[in-house]
């Protein structure tokens, strides 16, 4: 392997990587907060549509991400009141989202553009941070990606210090450790669960948006194909910590990025086993590889006052 | 997590206006509503899309016989599903257990030498090789949930992923089951399985084509009851879904129990894979599974624990399915619409269950 595959191989890692990266993280607090969000697969669809529909009409891509992150928090809002108010099961609730957001975006994809499916859309520009792209071989290769990823990154960082820093952070770990006791302290344990899962939500509809107008610049139907389960796996994988997520998700991007890199270098591995391998890393990962987990102590329960 | 737990058992209120049997419709109904209301927008004459539909579903033998062959599938996977759920499992790997049933079922009906069997058992053994496919990777779950503590949610759903990758290695890959390759036209799929290894029709008229899973579903169905209301392993399930330590205390094994039930669960799938290989496709293709496995998990969680239940259920997806097809082919209603009402009933239910909660406490 020469340097510039590495390069190629690492920046495209990162790449495949990053809709995991921005999804998983949303999950993460969801879960610290005690709601198992299984509708995130479902959320970035929507959020994949909203984009390409929102950038194809208005020719502006910057248009269309809005809408995304506005189209997504109605779904968001419904699995909060599903799983909080309703007191519903986070797993079926999770799952009918998902299955109703892919019956809809079909349709509607069908509807808008019908014949004419496939079309290219406008997409979110590349970037190459200053320094970084001037390192020999590897400076573009790796580091120009979409200027989406590098803004979630920063958002992962302000997560990261609000969890560590902020009274905030300790709040939502309560949230899901110990509800009651965030009861007694006078905080609402329904509003601070409300408010992860509309983060998730958010942070699911830029991943959605990385995926249709960053990545590929199309849409195509059911187009995440279970890239948010491989999220949901990675917070697993990464034992509910920040860290361990981004890990777990530079993980599966690299798992995925192999399916490109390998027949490249004339190593005849079926494809069908690379496109299978993220998922059977999942499945050792979430089976104890990384010992025994360690959850929220109430997570998957809705709370009860 | 309670869904199912106290359901179809307790004999308390026996009247037809049980919540456990109107919400379920008021969903359906609602769902329903909605999507005739989508039909009506994207511009169909919604009495025409309604022919269509009805149609599609009853309006020959042979619409009527594939709409019940399906409704079979989807009850097969919906029984694994509430079996498994009565201790509170959640088995969302249906679509993973049909596609590792279809590559079993196809690789013993081409290459198990079987066809010149006698006694059926041409077409009984690669049903029992899908069976124990799908047993296995049920297990598997069940094991890691047993081991390790996973969620077999996530373990389920990630082996489905898995499955229906490992059925589009099979048909890929000359070295698996994929057809010899004569030209570069060959597409990918098996060979067609012998005609002695496929399932018998009923009627053995190829005009309704009802083959002998549908008679087989039923039985199951009422062994699936009997187990779930009449025999020990029921209990036990039953014990450990409402509180493992108890039931540990009790003497009840939980690791049994829980791979008893996931395994069960797989198995059926399997066998659901089986039915739709050897009963209906005869070669295996990539996305053979499609979304059967969901559907019949939807039928599960419909169905609210009951095996009566989840027969209404499915054959109600069995012939949505049917009449979807048709509206998509005759009235270009696309097929996403039924998706869509299915989503929606499984929402339904899931935000109602506080609801049927509470009403029955009353």
């Amino acid at each position: 392997m020469t340097w510039e595959l590495l390069a190629v191989f690492l920046g495209s890692s990162i790449r495949l990587a990053a809709p995991l990266l921005l999804a998983g993280i949303g999950e993460m607090v969801s879960e610290r907060a005690g709601v198992l969000n299984m509708s995130i697969e479902g959320m970035m669809l929507m959020s994949a549509f909203a984009a390409a529909v929102g950038s194809w009409a208005t020719g502006n891509p910057l248009t269309g991400l809005l809408i995304a992150i506005v189209a997504v928090q109605p779904v968001a809002l419904l699995q909060a009141a599903l799983s909080n108010s309703l007191r519903a099961n986070q797993i079926v609730s999770g799952i009918g989202i998902n299955i109703l957001v892919l019956g809809a975006t079909t349709l509607a994809y069908r509807e808008i553009f019908g014949a004419r499916s496939r079309t290219e859309i406008p997409g979110l520009s590349k970037v190459t941070p200053p320094i970084l792209g001037d390192i020999p071989v590897f400076g573009h290769a790796v580091f120009e990606q979409v200027w989406l990823l590098y803004a979630g990154l920063a958002l992962i960082v302000v997560t990261a210090l609000v969890f560590r820093y902020t009274s905030i952070g300790i709040a939502i770990h309560a949230a899901g450790a110990e509800p009651k006791a965030v009861e007694k302290s006078g905080l609402s344990v329904t509003a601070i669960r409300y408010g992860c899962v509309l983060f998730a939500g958010f942070m699911s509809s830029l991943a959605g948006a990385f995926l249709s107008i960053g990545d590929i610049h199309t849409f195509t139907e059911g187009m995440t194909r279970g890239a948010g389960y491989l999220a949901i796996a990675s917070v697993i994988f990464g034992k509910w910590r920040i860290g361990g997520t981004v890990l777990a998700c530079l993980l599966f991007g690299g798992a995925t990025a192999l399916q490109f890199q390998l027949p490249a270098l004339g190593i005849g591995v079926p494809n069908a086993l690379l496109i299978m391998l993220p998922y059977l890393l999942a499945l050792l990962a979430v089976g104890g590889l990384v010992g025994r987990q360690m959850a929220p102590a109430s997570l998957g329960e809705a709370y009860r006052r | 997590m309670t869904i199912t737990n106290d359901i179809g058992l307790n004999c308390g209120k026996r009247t037809w206006l049980r919540p456990t049997l109107l919400v379920p419709l008021a969903a359906v109904a609602f769902a329903g509503a909605i999507g005739l209301a989508l039909i009506a927008m994207i511009g169909v004459s919604v009495p025409n899309a309604i022919a269509a539909f009805v149609d599609g579903t009853i309006g020959s033998p042979y619409a009527l016989a594939a709409s019940l062959n399906r409704s079979s599938v989807f009850a097969l996977v919906g029984f694994g599903f509430i079996l498994a759920n009565r201790a509170n499992l959640t088995n969302v790997g249906g679509e993973g257990q049909i596609a590792v049933g279809g590559i079993a079922a196809t690789a013993v009906a081409l290459y198990g030498h079987v066809e010149g069997l006698p006694l059926g058992l041409a077409f009984i053994l690669p049903t029992i090789a899908a069976v124990i496919a799908g047993a296995l990777w049920g297990g598997l779950a069940a094991l890691l949930k047993v081991k390790s503590g996973t969620n077999e949610v996530i373990s389920t759903l990630l082996l489905s992923f898995i499955g229906v990758w490992l059925l589009y290695w099979s048909v890929q890959s000359p070295a698996l089951l994929r057809k010899p390759m004569t030209s570069s036209a060959t597409l990918p799929e098996s060979l067609e399985i012998p005609d002695e290894t496929k399932l018998p029709l009923l009627t053995g008229d190829y005009s309704f084509p009802v083959h002998i899973g549908l008679p087989l579903t039923l039985g199951l169905a009422v062994v699936v009851w009997l187990i779930l209301s009449k025999t020990i392993l029921g209990v036990r399930l039953r014990a450990v879904g409402l509180n493992p330590v108890a039931a540990h205390r009790a003497g009840i094994s939980y690791a049994r129990t829980v791979i008893f039930g996931l395994a069960t669960a797989g198995a059926l799938g399997g066998l659901a894979g089986a039915l739709m290989l050897l009963g209906e496709q005869y070669t295996l293709k990539d996305g053979f599974s499609s979304g059967y496995g969901f559907d019949g998990l939807v039928a599960g969680l419909l169905s609210r624990g009951s095996v009566p239940g989840v027969i209404a259920a499915s054959l109600l997806f069995g012939f949505m399915r049917s009449g979807g097809i048709n509206m998509e082919m005759v009235a270009a209603v696309p097929t996403a619409l039924v998706v869509v009402i299915q989503g929606l009933i499984v929402i339904t239910l899931a935000g109602a269950a506080l609801f049927i909660e509470k009403w029955e406490q009353r």
